[in-house]
């Protein structure tokens, strides 16, 4: 008698769901997919698509799926026909369509010239006066020809550069605090440079753009690391700003989506939950 | 001398005994002892009952994340029971011999499965097939449910099975005698005499279940919002924690540290509820 009833309860439940959910049906509800809040790339797509609410916070739509990596986004993205999310331009591969912004296509040549405004610099910070020669000589890598051949290479805009770099032979340490997203190049820079130098070590502390900021100005660290543009405030300290590379953000859309091109406008009101159905999109 | 070696290898089993204790403090200590300023910090209230999750504009109320995780674990649970407890009954009454060599290795390897393989499982497969079946993004409470579900079997069949072959089998025989069918014997006389057994099995899969963290993040879609239906999106006490640790800061980590020591407060009301009824077995 007992396990009949819960037979009952079992099949009675699954009934339920499938009724429950059979109104959820119909028509192409936009699935959002977002990142965490905290994540580098979230502050500077809602910044720079004006995702805020009117006291410029974070208003990103609270039914948006949240995944934790740019690879989790890129995975749901590529799984779900009705999805939209967003990645950093460097990690963009086939598995996912982006979408052209203001009928611009999110390539390395268009955030260079500008034309494609999703973009966020990646920069370096320190204290003009307080810079010892190791490290002005450790930039003077990364601007080198050299340098932003390596930042090229891994898929991030560079910025001019003229001059080659010569080794210098210099001994000692530098220490470099920031961003979790400049963080993963930097690595890159650093083991190029202590390959040519062998007598430096570079030692880099991946903790967030404000923990660098501030590390920087307290001379905590040589060279602090940014993912965005710095506040007067911080640049009122006596720090100097100095952009490295361009990190594009690319909005992406399942393979198989119809959508090529989005207005930023668009991508705002998905953001902010106005737009729930790709129908309402022309 | 002989003496001598047995009390040194005494001092050396309390020791090993300590340490585990001590850890168990030292967590419990480090729990509380920072969780709970931060709660009364945002107020217990606001913190345990306020609906919104919104660290941009300090708003920490961690409701959406307490229905989420009793949502999943009681999907779990009603899928993960019946077809763990079936399937005990059937490896200890019904199973040929030749075929348990094959099925109990098989439940073992269910259980040494790591949760990030369930995961890829849950995107790969169990994701696709909600969306096509139940529509939305695929990535909801169901699905982490369902996942959940399958994930808790091994812990419901291994204790259900030891259980069940703990009955004296006069109770089966005494039923055979007295001219009930072989599955009559089973069900209502075997299986009954097992009750507080297969109890302390559905605690322990609730256990299990609401302490996953990994496959849960990558199924549930992770939205903070109370689910409208069975197909929305969930965020578990678990994978908030997981979600935002990685950029917070020290407020924003104590206030996650809270949100672990509801989830811990759970934990300890579930051991509880099995050591009370394992005494009364006793």
């Amino acid at each position: 008698m007992k396990i009949k009833n819960i037979f009952a309860a079992v099949l009675s439940a699954g009934l339920l769901a499938t009724s429950l959910t059979g109104c959820a049906n119909g028509g192409k509800a936009i699935t959002v997919v977002s990142r965490e809040d905290g994540s580098g790339t979230r502050s500077a797509f809602v910044e720079l698509m004006g995702v805020l609410d009117a006291d410029k916070k974070d208003a990103t739509v609270s039914t948006a799926e949240i995944n934790q990596s740019t690879n989790g986004v890129m995975m749901s993205v590529s799984s779900n026909p009705d999805a939209i999310g967003y990645i950093s331009l460097g990690s963009l591969n086939d598995t996912v369509k982006a979408v052209k912004v203001d009928g611009v296509e999110a390539t390395a040549d268009n955030v260079k010239s500008g034309k494609y405004a999703v973009a966020r610099p990646f920069e370096i910070c320190y204290k003009e006066d307080k810079l010892d020669d190791l490290s002005k000589d450790f930039i003077a890598f990364i601007m080198s020809k050299d340098g932003q051949q390596i930042i090229a290479d891994n898929h991030y805009i560079a910025v001019e550069a003229t001059q080659s770099y010569t080794p210098s032979g210099k001994k000692g340490t530098i220490s470099l605090n920031g961003s979790t997203s400049v963080g993963p190049v930097m690595e890159k820079l650093a083991a190029k440079y202590q390959e040519l130098n062998s007598g430096v070590t570079v030692q880099i502390q991946q903790t967030g753009s404000g923990a660098g900021i501030t590390a920087v100005t307290s001379d905590a660290c040589n060279i602090g690391m940014s993912s965005r543009a710095l506040k007067q405030a911080e640049l009122d300290k006596g720090l100097t700003e100095l952009k490295i590379a361009d990190d594009g953000i690319a909005v992406i859309v399942n393979k198989d989506s119809k959508i090529d091109n989005l207005t930023s406008e668009q991508i705002k009101k998905i953001y902010l939950g106005e737009i729930k159905n790709w129908s309402e999109i022309k | 001398m002989q003496k001598a070696k047995e009390k040194i290898m005494h001092a050396l089993f309390l020791i090993c005994a300590c340490v585990s204790i001590l850890a168990v403090v030292v967590i419990c200590v480090y729990l509380f002892g920072t969780g709970i300023p931060a709660m009364a910090d945002v107020g217990f209230f606001k913190f345990l009952f306020g609906t919104e999750w919104r660290p941009a504009v300090d708003s920490w109320g961690i409701f959406p994340m307490i229905i989420g995780s009793i949502l999943v674990t009681g999907i779990a649970i009603l899928i993960g029971v019946p077809i763990g407890v079936l399937c005990a009954v059937f490896m200890s009454f019904y199973c040929p011999k030749k075929l348990y060599k094959f099925v109990k290795p098989a439940i073992n390897l269910l259980a040494g499965i790591p949760s990030i393989v369930y995961g890829f499982f849950g995107v790969m497969v169990l994701v696709p097939f909600i969306r096509n079946v139940f529509g939305g993004s695929g990535k909801s409470l169901l699905t982490a449910g369902i996942l959940l579900g399958i994930m808790i079997l091994p812990t419901i069949i291994k204790t259900t099975e030891a259980s069940l072959n703990a009955v004296p089998t006069s109770y089966y025989e005494g039923s055979l005698a007295l001219g009930a069918t072989h599955e009559r014997s089973v069900f209502f006389a075997a299986l009954p005499a097992a009750k507080s057994g297969i109890l302390a099995a559905i605690i322990l899969g609730i256990g299990r279940a609401i302490g996953e963290t990994m496959a849960v993040v990558m199924v549930a879609g992770n939205q903070a919002i109370l689910p409208e239906s069975i197909t929305s999106g969930v965020r578990t006490l678990t994978s908030n924690v997981i979600l935002e640790m990685g950029y917070a800061d020290e407020h924003k980590q104590s206030i996650l540290v809270a949100t672990a020591v509801v989830l811990f407060v759970f934990i300890l009301i579930i051991n509880l509820c099995f050591s009370v009824l394992k005494r009364r077995k006793d």
